[in-house]
């Protein structure tokens, strides 16, 4: 079976072109109207990427969001209205992992999906398990520990950290991880970033408003520490 | 004529003018009467006088007067007289006279006078000899078929007048002066609250839609407030209402460019199978939908800026490295100057600088010709940021309006052939605004023909919160 894409957006007529554009790709599109539609689709059988725009009828693109992040670290895309307001970090912060403003071109779209499935495989094999202090990252299964006890990342919050970790003691601009992580250029959105570090704090910092590994080089960017 | 000159003084003058004008009619009658009243009081007064010396003076010479006496006898009489300063007298007996002093003779009798003594009654007259004002008295002396003539000069009842007259004069126009200041005053204080009308009418059309009057502690103004302030609001919703309605049609028209965008893209993902007609149609069709959306996005953008809903969120840009960065990708040849420079750090909003640098690059290529050269400088604790091309220029009339909207100049039929949504510059500005800065267009200031288009935005702040890094 290949690459399962589920999009949730009411209106049907973009529903459909999106649909039709995606398959073009060769991948398989699973289509929900509402919330509620999209979370029994995805209970029912879980995607590989899930394309949630944020204004929907009833449960909303955040509410989604959260449930799905709760019970998967599926790629998601938030679909939002603007890039200036305040909706792309709340969709962020609920859990997406990228985001795209309507109207976009279904060809962007491709490739964030194509990026976030890259994302998604993890890191080449053979690469070697690496310490900081009490959090022990091991790339070749996926696995971050801390003090022993197993955290649960996202593919995205992972690939973040294995690349603060592959560069240890080197500070990362925030344009080089948007390039890495992202695949975006110079102009993506450093709030990707910004906001996908705060969360990752939240999992491997004891106390996350004092980051002890995680930190941030005023001006420059982000390095990882024991 | 005059109504017109008049109608044609301003409020403040027309009030300030009447004021001076009832101050001078006030003052003058007020001089008028003081001063007859005082010339006759005074002139009485002095006449009174000058006949009671007079009667004095002529008993005097009737008891040294016998009735043989001649006229050559009479200077003794004369003399003993008492005779003030300015007094003349004349004595007549029979048909001789003889005066004390050449000023005043036999001559100078009014003769109305003289006939009035010689009937025997005892009469008094003003005269002016040389200009000099009298009074004279005469006196008849039956016994001795004689007259008493004595001629008082009045010149200091006059001198006193004459004072007098230039003090009630100079109060006079000093009150003149006092009222027109009055009325200057009154007027102003009458007009101060047009002044703060005029500066609250002219703060809203400068755009500060939320201007309002305060209350008046007068209630006779509070009705011109109301109503100004009611105007302010009605044109205020009304703009509010235009601006959102462009900005909710912008809205409304994403999802059928959605909907568009994804249907010709499963479109040209079949082209190669479709007959050469239909290709032409759907490429056609794909450059109007890729322009129709640029055309939108633009004017959501522009419509944040009406609806009042754009927010800078800023951030450190290095724009050595930004402008670098934009023009890499740029389908067109840009050439970056930044001279010895390295780095030049401003706090800015990456998305919309990067919208300005494109759309300028853009305007460049389309309307300028050419190599295009995109320059950053500082400018005190400015960055600059210029674009130039070698076109033929913008013409001084286009410079003020080439930032409007749908502004695409008249250089001939050229520049109406652009494909741009025609809100390119007009984004520029509005983002270049946002950051507190300036837009404008020039002759390229190294003598080579073309544009230079011109953004500089002030340095500001570098945030330094945890928030970036």
């Amino acid at each position: 079976m290949g690459t399962r894409i589920l999009t949730v957006e009411d209106d049907e007529r973009i529903r459909t072109s999106v649909r039709l554009a995606l398959e073009d790709e060769g991948w398989t599109v699973e289509e929900a109207e509402s919330g509620e539609d999209a979370l029994n689709a995805f209970t029912r059988e879980a995607a590989d990427v899930v394309l949630i725009d944020i204004m929907l009828p009833g449960i909303d693109g955040f509410d989604v969001c959260r449930a799905i992040r709760r019970a998967s670290d599926v790629p998601i895309v938030m679909v939002t209205a603007r890039a200036d307001t305040h909706d792309v970090v709340a969709g962020l912060e609920a859990g997406a992992d990228d985001y795209l403003t309507k109207p976009f071109a279904p060809k962007e779209l491709s490739a964030r999906i194509r990026a976030l499935l890259r994302r998604a495989r993890t890191v080449e094999p053979g690469s070697p398990q690496m310490t900081f202090g009490d959090l022990e990252i091991i790339p070749d299964e996926g696995v971050v520990r801390l003090g022993g006890d197993e955290v649960h990342l996202t593919k995205t919050e992972f690939r973040l950290l294995v690349e603060l970790a592959t560069n240890p003691g080197r500070v990362l601009s925030r344009e080089v991880l948007l390039e890495r992580v992202w695949g975006y250029g110079y102009f993506g959105d450093g709030r990707l970033v910004d906001v996908h570090i705060r969360r990752l704090r939240t999992k491997i910092e004891p106390d996350p408003a004092n980051p002890r590994h995680v930190l941030t080089v005023r001006g420059l960017g982000y390095k990882l520490q024991s | 004529m005059i109504r017109r000159l008049w109608g044609r003084l301003g409020l403040r003058a027309r009030i300030t003018g009447l004021y001076a004008l009832g101050g001078l009619l006030l003052s003058l009658t007020i001089a008028l009467s003081t001063l007859t009243l005082a010339r006759q009081n005074l002139t009485e007064d002095r006449e009174e006088r000058a006949f009671s010396i007079a009667v004095r003076n002529a008993q005097r010479v009737e008891n040294g007067l016998g009735a043989e006496t001649e006229i050559e006898d009479v200077g003794v009489l004369l003399d003993n007289l008492t005779i003030t300063e300015g007094s003349f007298p004349l004595l007549q007996v029979g048909d001789a006279t003889r005066a004390l002093d050449q000023a005043f003779d036999a001559d100078a009798v009014p003769s109305s006078l003289r006939e009035l003594v010689e009937a025997g009654n005892a009469g008094r007259m003003r005269i002016r000899i040389d200009d000099r004002p009298l009074i004279v008295t005469g006196i008849p002396i039956p016994d001795t078929d004689a007259a008493y003539y004595e001629a008082a000069a009045t010149d200091d009842v006059e001198a006193v007048l004459n004072t007098l007259g230039i003090i009630v004069l100079g109060v006079g126009a000093a009150a003149t002066l006092l009222s027109a200041a009055l009325g200057s005053w009154a007027s102003r204080r009458a007009l101060t609250p047009l002044a703060e009308v005029r500066l609250a009418a002219e703060s809203l059309a400068a755009g500060e839609l939320d201007t309002r009057l305060d209350p008046p502690a007068d209630a006779d103004l509070a009705s011109l407030t109301a109503s100004f302030n009611g105007m302010a609001r009605s044109l205020e919703d009304r703009i509010e209402r235009d601006a959102r309605f462009a900005s909710e049609v912008s809205h409304e028209l994403r999802s059928p460019l959605m909907t568009l965008n994804a249907s010709v893209e499963v479109l040209n993902n079949n082209r190669d199978s479709m007959t050469e007609r239909n290709q032409t149609a759907l490429d056609l069709l794909t450059d109007d939908v890729t322009r129709f959306t640029a055309l939108v996005e633009d004017l959501l953008e522009i419509s944040r800026y009406d609806v009042g809903t754009a927010s800078l969120h800023a951030e450190p840009i290095d724009l050595v490295e930004f402008v670098r960065q934009s023009v890499r990708h740029s389908p067109y040849d840009v050439v970056v100057d930044v001279g010895e420079r390295h780095h030049l750090v401003v706090a800015g909003d990456k998305r919309r600088l990067a919208q300005v640098v494109a759309n300028l690059v853009d305007n460049a290529a389309k309307y300028g010709a050419g190599e295009i050269r995109v320059v950053v400088e500082q400018e005190h604790d400015s960055a600059i940021i210029a674009v130039e091309d070698e076109g033929p220029g913008v013409a001084e009339a286009e410079r003020a309006v080439i930032f409007d909207r749908f502004s695409r100049g008249s250089a001939g039929g050229r520049r109406g052939q652009g494909t741009g949504s025609g809100l390119g510059l007009a984004l520029v500005a509005e983002h270049v605004g946002l950051h507190g800065g300036a837009t404008w267009v020039e002759d390229r200031p190294d003598g080579i023909e073309g544009a230079r288009f011109t953004v500089r935005i002030p340095i500001g702040d570098i945030p330094d919160d945890e928030e970036w890094a």
